[in-house]
């Protein structure tokens, strides 16, 4: 019990730090001189001590919101697969339950777009809309076929049967459900190429849009949501798709992870620096690609035999 | 006559359920209609005469009710005669009702020999000795999905919910479409019992196709009470593709798989009930308040009608399956039915169901960017109109009934496991082995699947987890006392205004774009212009509308189609009392070789030999010679 609640603090306290790597690593790789890697926290803080600016054409949605954005992917937390042995993980959630919980999440962040009479607030909520419409049927597609491998539907479980015994006969399902997964947490997300989370130019923005009448404790709260999201992500990746270095001592596992996590966010800070933001009606056909890889992986499961 | 079976009695509950709370709601909206006396005589008569075709025991009993089902909601759509548009809803409605009618009766007629007060027990023997069930099965689809709206039977709903008042079509979306479901249930078990695997594939696909149609369809939709009657279509989709799961999973020799899909589809029966009619109760008190029914026309309703709002918004999530709301419970126990697919051994079928998966996914995803358009552009933000500006909430009565709907879903989601144990007694009633201990094997936290290794939720734990963290965190807000300060939202330095903000039509034109080649719109973009500039205007009005590719396509062609014969009919016939005898001769003379093709065995010699007989009858006694 101890070393789930150590995971989950650490998963908590590593979420800004992922972003602000990110972030450095992009500056690196494009000569700029980087940020601190800490300026996620910093911006909390200051955050938290500022004055909250409340838009008067808001309504309630606007002062409860932003918990509900939070509070379903805190719960997510506590369902990830177990990162040492030995720890307690909760086993059976399953896929429906984790991309549920942040559907919920979702859906109110793009009510809290709505709320404001803002132009910008509608236009993220309306494309944030119709790209997490599209991710949901890979999302559930792709979480299927590594539950089939893993031989469990609840999550925590299969990353532990995954590590277990990796199923070597599958490894050309794994394969294309891992890409399905990977395109799924950029999407997921907002990284380039699907939204652009350094923008300030409206005709780009989605997620950014969607908060852009936040302030203060508000905005530090979306922003915890947004680093938690990523993180809940990237172990859900790690745990999944690199089922490795779970057998070693519980230092070295724990170092193992955070690799695996900081390996997640250099792969996505590549993959930034070296493509271009897609068109709006662009991104249809990427997730479409995400959802062809979750049929494949599915059907070449089925065919090459249970 | 009657009967009270565990299913029926079922039924009595759900329509209890929905009835009750409506009646409140239904009483408040009185004031607002003239024909009170009208009204209220068909009302009851309605609520009534679907409790008697739920507990009715015989052909003759369930068609009688089944007939006044449809009548008495014929009549409450004309309620309010507004123009040519309700009247055009009525006369679609009643003529759709009643082409269910005619193949319910055919079905009757046939199971039962010619005798029908005969109990649905004895129409099962003639049923297995007549030798075309699959004729009998088409019959029931087509009866009873013409009535629940499937596709492609769904075309009257985006018309006749509309039109009805709104606590009526709270009862025949939330209610009546049900019944249509009871009769699924009632006689698919009762009369066809084993079914061939084909039957279950057609009903999973066209759940999988009602699902998404109806959901693509409402996206579109700015009229807030059609878009809710697209919304039906979907929600029949996902309960057929429960019920589909469950007939596949029963020909496969699956009973236990079988019984927990079929339990699904019943409790998203129960689930769409509950959300739907307090969807429609809370529309039809912002119809009332703001006397118009579209979308544009609204916005910032929250502040002035709180409970409306709160009750849309509970129904709202609950209808997204978002967890941890009873939508959410019943569609994850259809994706668990469909993911133990894997244990099916057809290699082809198991490829196909992935499919039926996506289509489902496809849905939750739309249906929660649908239902962000309803609330967002209804509720929050800046009202759109100065009728939404004089909105007020709606009277105590009516608030009454939203609330004890807004009850109804909190129970389904609280009481979860006893309403399962409830459903589970239908099935145990019809020879299957009970499974409400294979789903809550212990205690009432866990819902298990029943599959090897299925998942598992706990709607309690993430409902507690869930308002706990968050009271959490505004308990520690309170304690932070921020500093807060009230100011206008940014509009780039103009003034923030209602037209500024997202209209629903903006909201969903990113998806209206991508399924461009479904909707096939009608634009109409009418601008300003200044001084020949193409981007400078002073004023521009753009509209869009979307008519139903099925509409367009299958129906208006039928009707090119009937329109053609009739005119060649009439050419042929020409007003002379002679010919129009003869061809009552010949139409007789059809039916009468037509029952003997369907009734007794077929053989192609006597097929020929009767076709030949047809022709030369329709030569010599019709077309004659020629001149």
């Amino acid at each position: 019990m101890i070393l789930y609640c150590i995971t989950i603090t650490l998963l908590i306290l590593l979420a800004p730090l992922l972003l602000s790597y990110i972030k450095v690593t992009k500056m690196l790789l494009l000569f700029k001189r980087p940020i601190s890697l800490f300026q996620g926290y910093r911006n909390f803080s200051k955050l938290m001590h500022k004055e909250t600016i409340i838009s008067k054409e808001a309504s309630a949605i606007t002062h409860y919101a932003p918990f509900l954005v939070l509070s379903p992917l805190l719960i997510v937390l506590f369902f990830l697969p177990p990162v040492v042995q030995g720890s307690y993980y909760v086993s059976f959630v399953d896929a429906f339950t984790i991309t549920g919980l942040i559907s919920l999440s979702t859906f109110f962040l793009m009510l809290l777009g709505l709320d404001s009479a803002s132009a910008f607030g509608g236009m993220g909520s309306s494309r944030e809309a119709f790209i997490s419409a599209l991710v949901e049927p890979a999302m559930v597609l792709t979480i299927f076929s590594v539950s089939l491998m893993a031989g469990n539907l609840g999550v925590g479980q299969a990353g532990v049967n995954l590590s277990e015994h990796f199923p070597k006969e599958h490894m050309a399902s794994f394969l294309f459900s891992g890409i399905s997964f990977f395109i799924l947490l950029i999407a997921e997300n907002g990284r380039i190429p699907v939204d652009n989370p350094e923008t300030h130019l409206e005709l780009t923005m989605v997620h950014e849009a969607m908060i852009l009448d936040l302030t203060g404790i508000y905005l530090a709260i979306i922003e915890t949501a947004a680093s938690i999201k990523f993180i809940i992500f990237a172990s859900l990746f790690a745990a999944l798709f690199m089922p490795f270095g779970f057998e070693f001592s519980i230092p070295i596992a724990f170092l193992i992870f955070i690799f695996k996590l900081f390996f997640i966010a250099t792969m996505v800070a590549l993959l930034e620096v070296n493509t271009a933001k897609l068109r709006l009606f662009k991104i249809p056909n990427l997730l479409g690609l995400a959802i062809v890889f979750a049929f494949l992986s599915l059907i070449t499961f089925y065919v090459l035999g249970a | 006559m009657f009967q009270f079976d565990t299913l029926s009695l079922i039924f009595v509950a759900l329509i209890l359920l929905g009835a009750i709370p409506n009646i409140f709601y239904s009483s408040g909206y009185l004031p607002h209609i003239q024909r009170k006396l009208h009204y209220q005589l068909h009302y009851f008569a309605f609520i009534f005469s679907m409790l008697g075709v739920i507990v009715s025991a015989n052909a003759l009993v369930f068609l009688f009710f089944w007939e006044l089902m449809s009548l008495t909601s014929w009549q409450l759509i004309l309620t309010n005669v507004q123009g040519k548009s309700t009247i055009k809803a009525a006369r679609f409605y009643f003529i759709m009702t009643h082409f269910g009618f005619l193949f319910l009766l055919l079905f009757f007629l046939i199971v039962s020999d010619g005798e029908l007060e005969i109990s649905f027990s004895a129409m099962k023997l003639i049923a297995s000795h007549f030798t075309y069930p699959t004729l009998l099965f088409f019959f029931l689809v087509l009866g009873f999905l013409s009535k629940a709206g499937a596709v492609p039977l769904h075309v009257w709903l985006p018309y006749a919910h509309p039109e009805a008042p709104s606590p009526v079509s709270a009862l025949m979306s939330g209610v009546m479409l049900k019944v249509a479901i009871y009769g699924m249930f009632r006689f698919l078990f009762d009369v066809l019992y084993p079914w061939p695997l084909e039957w279950g594939i057609l009903i999973l696909s066209l759940g999988a196709l009602s699902a998404l149609v109806g959901v693509l369809y409402a996206l579109s939709e700015h009229d807030i009470k059609a878009l809710l009657a697209n919304h039906s279509i979907e929600n029949i989709g996902i309960i057929l593709i429960g019920f589909g799961m469950g007939m596949i999973f029963d020909t496969l020799h699956l009973k236990t798989l079988s019984t927990f899909a079929f339990i699904a589809a019943l409790f998203h029966t129960f689930n769409h009930m509950s959300f739907k009619s307090l969807l429609f109760m809370s529309a039809g008190a912002i119809l009332h308040q703001t006397h118009t029914k579209n979308m544009e026309k609204y916005g910032g309703l929250i502040k002035t009608m709180p409970v409306t709002a709160f009750t849309f918004l509970i129904a709202a999530i609950s209808i997204s399956a978002l967890p941890p709301s009873n939508g959410f419970l019943s569609e994850w126990m259809i994706f668990q039915s469909m993911l133990s697919s894997s244990h099916i051994d057809n290699t082809s079928l198991k490829l196909a169901i992935p499919f039926a998966i996506f289509a489902l996914a496809m849905t939750g995803g739309l249906a929660i960017a649908c239902f962000v358009k309803a609330y967002g552009i209804t509720f929050l933000g800046l009202h759109r109109s100065t009728n939404a500006k004089h909105a007020k909430e709606v009277n105590p009565l009516m608030q009454s009934g939203m609330i004890m709907m807004t009850l109804v879903v909190l129970s389904l989601m609280l009481f979860t496991p006893f309403y399962i144990q409830w459903f589970d007694k239908v099935f145990v009633g019809l020879h299957r082995a009970s499974i409400y201990a294979q789903i809550f094997p212990d205690g009432i936290w866990n819902m298990h699947s029943i599959g090897i290794s299925g998942g598992i939720v706990s709607p309690l734990i993430l409902l507690l987890s869930l308002v706990g963290i968050t009271a959490l965190m505004l308990f520690a807000y309170r304690i932070f006392n921020v500093k807060t300060r009230v100011h206008h939202t940014w509009a780039c330095g103009y003034k923030t205004s209602p037209k500024t903000q997202y209209s629903a039509t903006g909201f969903a034109g990113p998806i209206r774009r991508f399924f461009n080649w479904l909707y096939k719109p009608e634009e109409h973009l009418v601008k300003q212009t200044i001084a020949g500039h193409k981007s400078k205007f002073s004023s521009s009005h753009y509209e869009v509308h979307v008519k139903p590719l099925f509409e367009k396509i299958f129906y208006d062609n039928i009707a090119k189609f009937i329109n053609y014969t009739s005119y060649w009919v009439y050419r042929l016939a020409h007003f002379e009392q002679t010919r129009y005898a003869a061809m009552i001769f010949n139409i007789m003379l059809v039916v009468l070789f037509s029952y003997r093709v369907f009734a007794h065995d077929f053989s192609w010699a006597t097929f020929v030999l009767e076709f030949f007989v047809m022709m030369i009858s329709v030569k010599i006694l019709i077309i004659g010679d020629k001149k």
